[in-house]
Order: C-alpha cells, then sequence, then structure tokens
C-alpha cells in the first residue's frame, strides 16, 4: 500500500513536469510570434518613410530605406521559417494519472524493478548485464529525474550510471561506445526518446534507453569496441591498443610508439619528453645514463666517457698535446734556418 | 474504429488512428511500417505482447518499439558540459 502511495505521488511529479514543459512550450511560441510581430511591424515603418521619401522626391533617403527592407527581407524569410517550425509541434495531450501508473506496472512487467527515490524525485531502472561484440560492459543504471522533464530542451534529464563499469582504455569517462560522462548520445532515438518524456511514457523511455545500450553502432561511438582495451597516448591522445602502448616509467603515463623511445644505454624505454640528447653522440637516454664531465662539466652518456671525461674534451686535451710537442718556430736555430 | 498508435521509431509519435474492423496487428505493422520486419521490434498492444493474428479492437493501444537503436555521438549536443 505504502509503494503504491509512492507511485501515485511519482505519478503526479511526473504530470506536474510534463505540464511545465508544455507551458514551456507555449512560452517559446509567444516569444516567436512577438519577435514576428515586431518584424511586421518594422516592414509596415520603413514602408511608410519609403512612401514619405518618394513623393518628396529624396532618392537618397528612399535608397537608403530599399535597402534596409530589402534587408530585412531576407531575415523576414528566416524568422518566418523558425515560426512555423515552432508553431506546427504538435503538442500531446497531457497524460492522465492512470496511465502515468500504468506505465510503472509495465516497467515492472517488462523491464524488472522499478527503483522509486520519492525525495529526490528519481526513477531508476537497472539494466541486465550488457555484452557488445565479446565486450562485457556491465549493467547499468537508468536514472530519471523527473524534476528534470520540464528541462528536457536544455539539458538531459537522465543518466547512465555503469553498475560495473569497464570504462574505455583510452578514457575512463566512456562506460559505453556511447555513454561518456554518464550522458548518453542517443543517435537515432533523440526524437522519440524526448515524444515519450513529453507525453508521459516513461516505460517507453527506459525501454528506448535499454534497446540503445543493447545495440552498438560503429559508424559513430565515442570510442570504438575495436579500440576499447586499447590506451591513448599521453603525449599525443592517438589511441593504441594494449600491445602496442608503452609505459614511461619516470613519468608513468602510456605513450605510443611514435612518442616513445629507449634509452640506447640501459634500454629502458621512456616517454621522448623524458629521454635526454647526448650531445656527443647524439643519441637518447634517460637521465640516469648520464654523467657529467670531470672537466667541462656538460652531462654526456656514458658511452660518451672516458675515465670521466667526455669526448670532446679528450679531444680538447689532444689538441693541445699536440701543439705542445709541435716543434716551435721561434726555438729553432738560426744557423739551420739560413740553410 | 479508433486505435492509438505510438511508433516509437523515426518521430516516435503518438495519435489516435482509424483503422478498418477486425485489421490483425500484423496487417497493421506491415501498413505502418513496409519493408521492415516484425521481429525487429517490440509490439504491445494494451502493454502486452500479443501473437501476430491479433484482432485490433476500438480504443486498443499499440507500441511499435524497434528492439535495435543505433546511439551516436552528437555533433550537437544538447547539454551544457562536454
Amino acid at each position: 500500500m505504502k509503494k503504491q502511495k509512492k507511485l501515485i505521488r511519482l505519478a503526479e511529479m511526473i504530470l506536474e513536469s510534463v505540464c511545465q514543459l508544455k507551458q514551456q512550450h507555449l512560452r517559446k511560441v509567444q516569444s516567436q510570434l512577438e519577435n514576428f510581430c515586431q518584424k511586421c511591424t518594422d516592414v509596415s515603418k520603413d514602408s511608410h518613410l519609403f512612401d514619405v521619401a518618394v513623393e518628396r522626391n529624396w532618392s537618397g533617403a528612399a535608397e537608403k530605406i530599399r535597402l534596409r527592407i530589402s534587408r530585412n527581407l531576407s531575415d523576414f524569410a528566416f524568422d518566418l521559417q523558425r515560426l512555423k517550425e515552432v508553431i506546427d509541434v504538435d503538442r500531446p495531450a497531457q497524460p492522465k494519472l492512470s496511465d502515468v501508473f500504468a506505465e510503472f506496472n509495465q516497467i515492472e512487467r517488462d523491464l524488472g524493478q522499478l527503483n522509486v527515490d520519492l525525495k529526490e524525485g528519481v526513477l531508476s531502472v537497472i539494466t541486465d548485464p550488457i555484452t557488445l561484440d565479446d565486450i562485457s560492459l556491465g549493467s547499468f543504471e537508468i536514472k530519471l529525474n523527473i524534476g528534470a522533464i520540464c528541462r528536457l530542451y536544455i539539458e538531459s534529464p537522465y543518466r547512465i550510471i555503469a553498475l560495473e563499469p569497464n570504462p574505455a582504455g583510452s578514457n575512463e569517462n566512456v562506460t559505453h561506445p556511447h555513454v561518456s560522462e554518464e550522458y548518453l548520445c542517443e543517435g537515432d532515438g533523440h526524437v522519440p526518446i524526448r515524444r515519450a518524456l513529453e507525453e508521459g511514457r516513461v516505460c517507453d523511455f527506459f525501454t528506448m534507453i535499454t534497446q540503445i545500450l543493447q545495440t552498438y553502432n560503429p559508424g559513430s561511438p565515442y570510442v570504438a569496441l575495436k579500440d576499447w582495451d586499447g590506451y591513448s597516448c599521453y603525449d599525443c591522445g592517438y589511441t593504441v591498443g594494449t600491445d602496442d602502448s608503452y609505459y614511461c616509467e619516470n613519468c608513468n603515463e602510456s605513450f605510443c610508439d611514435e612518442c616513445s623511445g629507449y634509452c640506447k644505454i640501459c634500454d629502458d624505454t621512456l616517454c621522448r619528453g623524458c629521454l635526454r640528447e647526448c650531445p656527443d653522440c647524439l643519441e637518447p637516454v634517460c637521465k640516469h645514463c648520464i654523467k657529467p664531465c670531470q672537466e667541462c662539466e656538460r652531462g654526456v652518456c656514458t658511452d660518451c666517457l672516458e675515465e670521466n671525461i667526455c669526448q670532446t674534451c679528450i679531444e680538447n686535451r689532444k689538441e693541445n698535446e699536440d701543439e705542445e710537442t709541435k716543434p716551435n718556430e721561434s726555438n729553432v736555430p738560426m744557423s739551420n734556418a739560413s740553410v | 474504429m479508433q486505435i492509438m498508435y505510438i511508433n516509437n521509431a523515426g518521430g516516435g509519435f503518438a495519435n489516435y488512428m482509424d483503422i478498418e474492423e477486425n485489421t490483425s496487428i500484423e496487417t497493421l505493422f506491415s501498413q505502418k511500417m513496409p519493408n521492415e520486419e516484425s521481429h525487429d521490434y517490440l509490439i504491445r498492444v494494451n502493454r502486452q505482447p500479443v501473437p501476430k493474428d491479433y484482432c485490433l479492437k476500438e480504443n486498443d493501444r499499440v507500441t511499435i518499439t524497434p528492439t535495435k537503436i543505433d546511439g551516436a555521438r552528437p555533433v550537437l549536443q544538447n547539454r551544457p558540459r562536454h
């Protein structure tokens, strides 16, 4: 009995929200009509001014008004079209309390348990575990916020919550190919879902959401199922499979082949950002394999150091030694020079 | 006679419509959804599944819902985030 009362209260809340939604639509029509009437008034005023200008032979003024009318007429066609779109929408009749109540019974029969949170004004249904292309995505809770139905044209009144989430490897907010940050991309279901909510057909609403969750559209997913276990390269964002991603132990992130490399000394895999280039051999090395030269204090790879001295300093040293051993022209004896 | 027809495919409209007496649900489906297979849809009359030879009655409520609906990443989103 208590549950029945709860459901009746909930049905009343749905009716209130649907009624507010209808009122919003009427206000939109009102606003469009006012806007259109204003445009008509502007044309009428311009027509009068044009008459005056022509009668008084003010050709310059007449030409200006003509151009303004021409410009306004271009907008006029657009405004008329918008008004027609808004006014042509057939608003469904307000559902009855008994209809909405019958929807609840049908939900329990077709979709399983209906969860009601009267305080929060939330109605929810839990789907069966969903598997698409052999990828298990777990069950989802479809949470409909009754109070938000009246804002249907502004924001989505429902959320899709993964109960045993198996998010995409490249984006943990994508829990289903068509769900991101708890929002469902309705695709072909957009219009019928909206119509169902406008008419208080909550069972149809939950059924259609369930059908979308059980269907995979490879043409336009947030993350394609074939890339589900992949990782997004931390650097360039490219999605790569588990086997093609490289983990940088320095920054603890995954990278694609292009954005990663390995240290030529220790063979550790690192991202391009964490690898350094040895100034002597120009090869990529990790920070652990770079040591300062004792003479010039430049960091070079350990392969380029000989007794803690870099190749450049060794070469400089050799050159200096050669110069020292080279016979100085000033030391050459005069007698030999004359010969 | 008049029935309530709710089509959750495409436009998702719900409206009253006139049909001939003794029209079966199968006939109605083939009239309304030509080129479509009935097994791709959940067909309910008065919120209950019915056999295909079920004869529609005055004021019946017929609902047709696709079993597969393609979701998609939207081009324009009607929400503040993302």
